[in-house]
């Protein structure tokens, strides 16, 4: 088939398999879950066969479409693969199927909905990755709340209403000030005489530097927001504890990586002078994350909250590795990004596994599952040193590549004078040795010791079905594919990387305005009475 | 008088003026005046009809000269504010019956509307405007059909009536203060005298502005709406929310035409209008009950709507009749499915929605929906609406001004999820109440009418404002 057909399908089929869930009367459970899942599995074994044709010598967009939307504003429905989102697409594909199955036994209420709404997020979640224009790409983000706020609102725990909102306030806020940046951005590309909303276009435009700080700002607080980087990750715990398991997969899984996307894709490229001189900040930030993350994991009790704060450590090495500048430290940031979609939407979905045959999430009436549970003991075990990034696995590469990456530029500055990244490279490696700390206190405590399974006095506990050892075989396999042969996919990436690199250190301040003031780009007054 | 232009220009006026004779002659002919609410129908959507052919072939002439004009945009901008009108007069024949007097005097509050979107003097105007509002107190009193002449009906009517009265008072005084000051009447003195430094001209044409915001529901002239609106049937709180505040806000955009406002006058259409956005915004956070709810929600509305009058030329025509179509397809599809009780006031209460999801899922979904595009989330129609709005002002230079607006929509965000919160988050399933029934018949139909332009409005924004 034609690959920019099968994009294109690979964009609209969870949406078709909405309406499709439509038709089926309610009660019909079995057949709502197989349509499903047949749709995410179709859509994965789509997006293979594309990962397989993508060409990594070729620059720039491959099977792109560009279709008028909304012509008068310049607003093109184009969307397209390229090495940013490549893996992303890849890795939203992979857990698509895997969602749906870890899903069959925990939702027993509103089945329809509650599929309807994976499906719904399921294409949000796409169409963010391969949006190349930005009113698209806002179109997608913000759709995404809302399958997300009835997934924790409906199916989650006891204080979902409270998580909920939190989750969608918090994510609503950054969500509104980036539309304000999107609308002063585009008229002043407007005013450059291009009315575009594409992503090219909007990196062409020249931007005084206050300007750039002022939009970068608002960018950058709403992707910072999803991410979460400390101190804007107060609603991530609550958003998991509460969440189903299938909300936190999704959460974990791919909807962190869109903070962390928005950074790499439109946030450092769009304002790169801003960026510059936000550097030291965001790195102070990430490395804060990295470290108040695994101290925060390390003290927690209940198995839920250990895996979120963890999110918020391994994010901190995405932000750190892709402000770094350095191609190691970039290419490790994006692999990071998968690996921990991988583990972390593995983690979670074991949590899930053991808190529907024990019904409690309390670290400390577990013990000893390895000899209660020994299949799904060896299953956790492997993804818990994968997320520790234990050699071999994806972990290691992510967050090896990001540390590599990050003391070498650190090494490059302090060699030139300044120690200061330096210094914060160093304390970001403190970070892997506070990582294994929390993951092996859990393991040590959950897996081991004598044993103790709650739940267990109301009749046996079942190790793994048939279902969920299929589910954990694939993540594992894709954790080592990852860890063993990282090159394949990071050929794939490398040439958005190297562009990265590029686009955030080409400033694009306005030319001196000496020799021909009307050639300089300026946006409409950002505040009454003050010059842009 | 040109007789053609009289008789073609004005269709959409002798399809509603036809009617509204039918109609009052049928009522004395016969005793239950049954159909008259298909009669009604007919007689608007013929005249949304005409009115859209008109807009859609750029038919211009004045049947009455510098009285009466026809113009492509006036004749869309009626075509949108009937076209409104049609699932409302679906939903008062499940609210009202079918032989109420609500028919005739919403036919006579369409005519004057209709007549205010083509006035060229303000004597037409305030006819119109006149002509527009003193059905609409008459059919809040009518209020609750079960209950007749229910008490809290008759106080909303009074309190919309003395405030309304109030409104008309200050539109006479500034168009007095205008005539005294050019000695014309004609509506192109109310754009000259915003931009002139004279001050008797200015103090008319701030008191024409001021009358209205008061009609638009515009803080601090907002505490009439949410009486208004709760004394009211749900179909006239509709039409109330939807249409008049189209008609409104349409005859307000005729009256500033094309003009660049200047500093002064920004910063006095900014303020009012952001307080609007905050107050409705955070005073609806409160209701408990959901008419009260949407008139705050009204307000807020109306606080978008004025300050499209900061962006500058004909973007300001585009992004105001986008908007009130948006807003009130959404506003008209939530109040088309929300469930009957024996007693209206039940039907009020927030809290009787709870759990709304297991027992209707269709009318919680497409409420859902509505609370969504009304919150202004994409992709739904809200969303692009606002957006337009919010891209005209920062374009005409106030950044500042779009970004506090912006930020005020976020203050409603929580509301319109709370609704949606209590239809579907509930733990166990609520049962019915007594009485509760889905709408039916007239209703569903309404909810659809409503639906489908809403998704043609979603899926090609960029057709539909092309349109305009």
């Amino acid at each position: 088939m034609d690959s920019v057909l099968m994009l294109q399908l690979v964009l609209w089929l969870p949406l078709a398999g909405m309406f499709a869930l439509l038709i089926v009367p309610g009660v019909a459970h079995d057949a709502i879950r197989r349509l499903s899942l047949w749709t995410m599995l179709l859509q994965f074994a789509l997006v293979a066969v594309l990962y397989a044709r993508f060409d990594p010598a070729a620059a720039g967009l491959q099977f792109a479409t560009r279709v008028p939307w909304i012509a008068e504003w310049g607003v093109y429905f184009s969307l397209g693969l390229d090495g940013y989102n490549i893996l992303l697409v890849l890795l939203t594909a992979f857990l698509g199927p895997i969602v749906v199955a870890g899903s069959f036994s925990a939702i027993t209420k509103d089945i329809k909905l509650f599929y309807a709404m994976v499906l719904l997020i399921q294409f949000a979640m796409m169409g963010t990755f391969l949006a190349q224009d930005l009113f698209v790409f806002y179109l997608f983000w913000e759709t995404m709340l809302i399958p997300m706020f009835l997934m924790i609102g409906i199916w989650g725990g006891e204080r979902r209403i409270y998580a909920t909102i939190k989750f969608v306030l918090y994510t609503a806020f950054g969500s509104i000030l980036m539309l304000a940046a999107i609308i002063y951005l585009v008229l002043a590309t407007q005013k450059a005489g291009v009315t575009s909303f594409a992503f090219a276009d909007l990196m062409r435009v020249k931007l005084p530097l206050d300007v750039q700080l002022w939009l970068f700002a608002a960018f950058g607080l709403s992707f910072a927001i999803k991410v979460p980087i400390f101190p804007l990750h107060t609603w991530l715990p609550d958003a998991h504890v509460e969440a189903p398991t299938t909300g936190s997969v999704i959460l974990a899984g791919v909807l962190l990586k869109m903070g962390t996307y928005g950074f790499i894709k439109l946030g450092f490229p769009l304002f790169p002078d801003a960026t510059l001189v936000m550097t030291p900040t965001i790195m102070v930030l990430a490395v804060a994350s990295i470290i108040i993350g695994a101290g925060l994991a390390l003290v927690q009790d209940d198995i839920k909250k250990i895996i979120a704060y963890s999110s918020i450590s391994h994010l901190g090495y995405v932000m750190l590795g892709l402000v770094s500048l350095n191609l190691i430290g970039i290419q490790g940031a994006i692999v990071q990004m998968v690996s921990h979609g991988l583990t972390a939407a593995g983690l979670f979905l074991m949590i899930g596994m053991v808190y529907e045959r024990c019904h409690t999430r309390d670290l400390g009436e577990y013990g000893g599952l390895a000899r209660a549970l020994p299949v799904y003991s060896v299953a956790f075990m492997i993804l818990t040193l994968a997320s520790i990034g234990l050699p071999t696995t994806s972990g290691f590469t992510g967050e090896f590549l990001v540390l590599l990456g990050a003391v070498n530029s650190g090494w490059t500055q302090h060699v030139g004078g300044h120690s200061f990244s330096l210094v914060l490279a160093l304390a970001a490696v403190s970070g892997v040795v506070l990582g294994a700390l929390y993951m092996l206190r859990f393991a040590a405590r959950f897996l081991f010791g004598q044993v103790r399974v709650p739940g267990a006095d109301h009749g046996p506990v079942a190790d793994l079905v048939p279902r969920e050892k299929l589910i954990l075989a694939a993540l594992i396999a894709a954790v080592f594919w990852l860890g063993l042969f990282p090159s394949e996919p990071m050929r794939k990436t490398e040439p958005a990387a190297r562009e990265y690199q590029l686009l955030v250190r080409t400033s694009r301040l306005p030319a001196v305005a000496t020799a021909r003031a009307d050639a300089v780009v300026q946006g409409p007054a950002l505040l009454p009475g003050t010059k842009p | 008088m040109n007789w053609d232009i009289f008789l073609v220009g004005m269709l959409p006026e002798h399809f509603l003026l036809t009617g509204l004779v039918l109609l009052i002659v049928w009522s004395i002919a016969s005793d239950g005046a049954r159909g008259a609410a298909a009669l009604s129908l007919v007689c608007v959507a013929g005249a949304a009809l005409s009115a859209a052919a008109l807009g859609l072939q750029g038919f211009a002439g004045a049947p009455f000269a510098g009285q009466l004009s026809v113009s492509p945009t006036a004749s869309l901008a009626k075509a949108v504010a009937l076209a409104l009108a049609l699932p409302v007069l679906l939903m008062a024949r499940e609210d009202h019956g079918d032989g109420s007097p609500l028919y005739p005097l919403l036919l006579s509050s369409l005519y004057g509307l209709v007549l205010m979107l083509g006035a060229d003097s303000f004597l037409t105007l305030f006819l119109g405007l006149e002509l527009m509002s003193l059905p609409v107190y008459v059919m809040v009193l009518l209020g609750d059909p079960q209950r007749r002449w229910a008490t809290h009906s008759a106080e909303a009517a009074l309190k919309y009536i003395v405030l309304g009265g109030a409104a008309t008072a200050t539109l006479l005084m500034g168009v007095s203060l205008l005539y005294g000051q050019s000695g014309t009447l004609a509506l192109g003195i109310f754009a000259r005298s915003l931009a002139s430094s004279d001050p008797m001209a200015l103090t008319g044409a701030v008191l024409v502005l001021l009358a209205f915001f008061l009609k638009g529901a515009v803080v601090p002239f907002h505490t009439w709406a949410p009486d208004a609106y709760e004394g009211a049937s749900v179909s006239v709180t509709g039409y109330m929310a939807a249409i008049v505040k189209a008609g409104v806000l349409l005859a307000a955009l005729r009256l500033f035409g094309e003009t660049v406002l200047s500093r002064p006058m920004v910063n006095l259409l900014a303020l009012l209008p952001l307080a609007s956005v905050v107050w409705g915004n955070l005073a609806a956070m409160r209701q408990p009950n959901l008419r009260r709810m949407m008139a705050y929600s009204s307000i807020a509305h109306a606080g978008y709507l004025y300050l499209a009058f900061l962006g500058a030329g004909p973007g300001r025509f585009q992004s105001v009749l986008f908007y009130l179509l948006a807003y009130g397809v959404m506003t008209l599809l939530a109040f088309s499915v929300v469930p009957l009780y024996g007693d209206d006031s039940q039907r009020d209460r927030l809290d009787r929605l709870q759990g709304l999801f297991q027992r209707s899922p269709y009318a919680a979904l497409v409420i859902g929906l509505a609370m969504l595009s009304l919150a202004g989330i994409p992709p739904l129609p809200g969303f692009v609406a606002k957006f337009l709005i919010f891209r005209e002002v920062m374009a005409a230079g106030h950044t500042l001004v779009a970004v506090l607006g912006l930020v005020g929509s976020y203050l409603g965000i929580y509301f319109y999820l709370r609704v949606i919160q209590l239809m579907f988050m509930n733990a166990q399933p609520v049962p019915a109440d007594g009485d509760e029934r889905a709408p039916t018949g007239a209703a569903m139909v309404a909810s659809v009418l409503c639906l489908v332009p809403a998704v043609i409005v979603a899926v090609a924004p960029g057709w539909v404002i092309g349109r305009f």
